[in-house]
């Protein structure tokens, strides 16, 4: 039995040890209480504010007395974790009326601690990330926008290149007139915008910036106001610029739009409409004669009456003309009604002369404006018809127009009463008397008045055209 | 009877030495707001640096294909806080082995010790094998 207790006395004792001293990290680990049982929590009225990242990875913590202790008392701050049950201390660095001190982690609650004569130690818990005092901004730039009179203020912050800070802040922009009293705009963002019509024309303005934790997780305090910077404002902006500006802008557009819609319109009707009248085509001459040569329609108007011709002037014919041309009509030659184009006759209206190779039976040849001599229609018309009308005989003078014999009489008397002209000018065929055709005609042999000799008058042209 | 106290006065400090340590049930077990609030704002950007760091040392750091290595950093469902515990502990046992540059070690313990800080833990000793 005593060999029992004794390895167990041990053992026990050896247990309590371990328990006591169990756990093995390197790193600080934080109970509920922070502050070593044997301090005295007496207050003292320190001022302290973080900044995290301000070098590099490292953080600081910045404290200055609100009251300064007594004079000619020794006191020395030192920031001080709790890592396990043990108080793990640095002395913070004096700088001037404040104490600096510099760490990496800012998830340990820390204990500000005063080390004075009197006392032996005296401690203040602070957290690190409540009391977060952001860095200066800088680079004002000051952009004026015409079009909308605003002024765009943009400006950076360090933290932006960060990773704890970056945009977790608000920004603070305060301006003025010179000598003025400052107004404030806050924004989350790295830029704000002033209203011209807010700011007086024609003045000096300045602008500063500061910021501050937004207080989602970190909370702290403004940073120090950014270096100011000035700008003028620009003159009154009179309605008439921007409204000449409109007009000016309305007539380019409209102008720009018509010479679009006018371009379309040429490439359209380049070839149909505009080309032809611009640039018109030369006349084909072969092709214009082609037409004028075309044959007349079926009821193309022609008239066979002497009357309709009224307006004609008729001349005497010489001698030899009228020579020259018997000798054509005592010549056999072709009929008539096949050398004659069918353009110039009339379907219902001319009658067609039969051919006949007897010489009293041969058509008449075209002739205008011919006066047959007495000897040439003696032989042809007979000597009764000269024993009538003898003293149409001794006129011997038969006007034959288009191949109409029609007696005409020097004094005129037995000429037919001119028929007048149809409105259009046309002459339309007209049968002639059938007792002017028998007197003409003893021999019987009846002739149409309505020839197939057609007439070719300037009305042909129209009717071609 | 004297044999009595004798022979039970050792269970006491047997007792002791065998009654779970508090090391496993961290101080944050049930406040994960506050957890994940400091996971957000503070831990996750260390995080994202380490995840870079490890990345310029990929080739190093799968040289060692150890599988006990890779065991030591899972996490076991329903028992989160538990296993980033027992990850940030084995991350600083780790790399104080490994032949690494100094910053990336650095960065590491940070992170182990900011987990550590968040959940309030605190590592235990390693069991000794069998």
């Amino acid at each position: 039995a005593l060999r029992m207790t004794q390895p167990a006395a041990v053992l026990s004792v050896f247990a309590m040890l371990l328990h006591t001293t169990f756990g093995e990290s390197g790193c600080t680990s934080a109970d509920g209480d922070g502050t070593l049982g044997d301090d005295e929590p007496d207050n003292f009225d320190i001022d302290c504010f973080s900044q995290l990242e301000i070098k590099d990875s490292f953080s600081s913590l910045t404290c200055n007395f609100t009251e300064l202790p007594p004079y000619n008392t020794n006191y020395t701050l030192s920031l001080c974790t709790e890592e396990d049950n043990n108080y793990a201390c640095s002395n913070m660095k004096k700088q001037e009326d404040a104490f600096f001190s510099q760490f990496n982690d800012i998830l340990s609650n820390r204990d500000v601690c005063m080390y004075s004569e009197m006392k032996r130690r005296v401690c203040r818990r602070v957290v690190v990330t409540d009391i977060v005092k952001p860095e200066v901004p800088f680079d004002i730039n000051i952009t004026y926008e015409r079009e909308a009179n605003e002024y765009l203020i943009r400006y950076c912050t360090p933290h932006s290149r960060k990773k704890y800070l970056k945009d977790k802040l608000v920004h603070q922009v305060a301006y003025r007139q010179k000598e003025g009293t400052w107004k404030t705009i806050e924004s989350p963002y790295l830029q704000i915008k002033l209203l011209g019509k807010n700011l007086e024309n024609e003045a000096l303005y300045e602008v500063k910036v500061r910021s501050q934790p937004n207080g989602n997780y970190f909370k702290g305090t403004w940073s120090e106001w950014s270096a100011s910077k000035s700008f003028r404002t620009a003159r009154e902006q009179h309605a008439t610029e921007t409204y000449s500006s409109v007009v000016m802008v309305i007539p380019s557009i409209l102008g720009f739009m018509l010479s679009v819609v006018m371009i379309a319109l040429i490439v359209v009707f380049w070839e149909n409409r505009i080309k032809p009248a611009v640039w018109p085509n030369l006349p084909d001459h072969k092709k214009t004669l082609e037409q004028l040569c075309k044959k007349p329609k079926n009821n193309f108007d022609t008239s066979f009456n002497p009357e309709s011709f009224g307006y004609v002037h008729i001349h005497k014919v010489d001698g030899l003309w009228a020579k020259a041309e018997l000798e054509n009509f005592l010549q056999p030659s072709a009929a008539p009604e096949t050398s004659l184009p069918e353009k110039f006759r009339s379907g219902s209206d001319l009658k067609t002369i039969p051919a006949a190779a007897d010489n009293n039976n041969l058509p008449l040849p075209v002739s205008c404006a011919g006066v047959w001599p007495a000897e040439a229609l003696h032989r042809l018309l007979g000597p009764s018809q000269c024993a009538d009308t003898e003293g149409s005989c001794s006129s011997s003078t038969y006007e034959v127009c288009h191949g109409t014999r029609v007696p005409l009489h020097s004094d005129g008397s037995n000429l037919p009463p001119t028929r007048p002209l149809d409105p259009s000018g046309l002459l339309h065929p007209e049968p002639l008397n059938d007792d002017s055709v028998s007197q003409m005609l003893p021999n019987g042999d009846m002739r149409s008045p309505n020839n197939e000799e057609a007439y070719v008058t300037m009305s042909n042209f129209y009717k071609i055209q | 009877n004297p044999a009595f106290f004798r022979s039970t006065l050792p269970v006491l400090p047997l007792l002791l030495v065998l009654s779970p340590v508090n090391s496993s049930s961290c101080a944050m077990e049930n406040k994960t707001t506050e957890i994940r609030v400091k996971y957000e704002n503070i831990l996750s950007h260390d995080i994202n640096e380490l995840v870079n760091m490890s990345a310029e040392n990929r080739d190093r750091c799968c040289r060692n294909k150890n599988k006990e290595n890779i065991k030591v950093f899972f996490c076991n469902d329903t028992e989160e806080i538990e296993s980033l515990q027992s990850m940030a502990c084995n991350m600083l046992r780790f790399f104080n082995k490994q032949r690494i540059s100094k910053a990336f070690r650095r960065k590491a313990a940070f992170v182990s010790c900011g987990t550590l800080q968040v959940l309030q833990c605190k590592c235990e000793r390693p069991k000794k094998e069998k």
